[in-house]
């Protein structure tokens, strides 16, 4: 799995996530999240376009983030989601804790 | 029928295997990319609990995967001699819970019987064995 950042000029991170977050790469992700909020990260973009497969131990590895960020007066929205893994989103109940955008620029709007 | 199996090990490395024995199973059969994800998941699931939790020991065991397909019925079995583990017997997680309250774990055997449509567990001879089927070619 590679891991992109970027931070745009309102002050949203954008994590960019392609291939596969599985037992495998979820450390990687876990460790690169968890970076970012401990350096003040508080508002997350994660962009899923490129991402071809989630696995329950990368759910698990999104919920602890979201958690942690809830409780630090912030949020991840997720964007560019693909149909397949939306579905495996909606199975695990993730769309009613995970705002879901279009796009980045929606994701921005849902974080102002 | 037409069927393969696949004879693993305990230990992680082995579940890359498991997801390139799905997607040329999956171009094999010609299955859906929905179907082959449900596959890679249900494997995946399974059998990365079946390593992480399955065994006392640090020797070596084998786990066995076979997949085959008959008409529209895709079948899965997976069979261990890990200890005794019947993964339906956990209740569904309630995912109606807010943020706060949502367990982070618990997830993965909730995927398995979502994608599935039949998942059935037995202990026999010191061997747990999940049997799991799902119509395919849904249109």
């Amino acid at each position: 799995m590679d891991i992109f950042q970027s931070t745009s000029d309102s002050g949203i991170l954008t994590l960019t996530l392609s291939g596969r977050l599985d037992a495998d790469t979820t450390a990687k992700f876990s460790e690169v999240l968890g970076g970012c909020i401990d350096r003040g990260d508080r508002r997350i973009t994660l962009d899923l376009g490129a991402l071809d497969y989630v696995s329950s131990v990368g759910l698990r590895a999104l919920i602890v983030g979201q958690k942690r960020l809830a409780t630090l007066g912030g949020k991840i929205v997720l964007c560019a989601v693909r149909p397949q893994i939306l579905k495996l989103l909606e199975i695990a109940g993730f769309t009613s804790i995970f705002p879901v955008a279009a796009t980045r620029e929606d994701a921005a709007e849902l974080l102002r | 029928m037409s069927s393969v199996t696949l004879l693993l090990v305990n230990e992680r490395t082995e579940i890359q295997r498991l997801g390139e024995m799905a997607e040329r199973f999956g171009a094999d059969q010609r299955l859906s990319d929905e179907e082959v994800m449900s596959i890679n998941l249900v494997l995946d699931e399974v059998v990365t609990n079946i390593i992480d939790y399955g065994f006392e020991d640090t020797a070596r065991h084998e786990i066995r995967v076979t997949m085959g397909v008959e008409g529209r019925t895709l079948s899965i079995e997976i069979e261990d001699d890990a200890r005794a583990f019947d993964p339906l017997a956990a209740p569904p997680p309630d995912l109606t819970l807010p943020l706060e309250e949502r367990p982070v774990g618990g997830l993965g055997i909730h995927i398995v019987r979502t994608v599935m449509d039949h998942v059935e567990y037995q202990r026999r001879d010191g061997h747990n064995i999940l049997t799991m089927r799902k119509t395919i070619g849904r249109p």
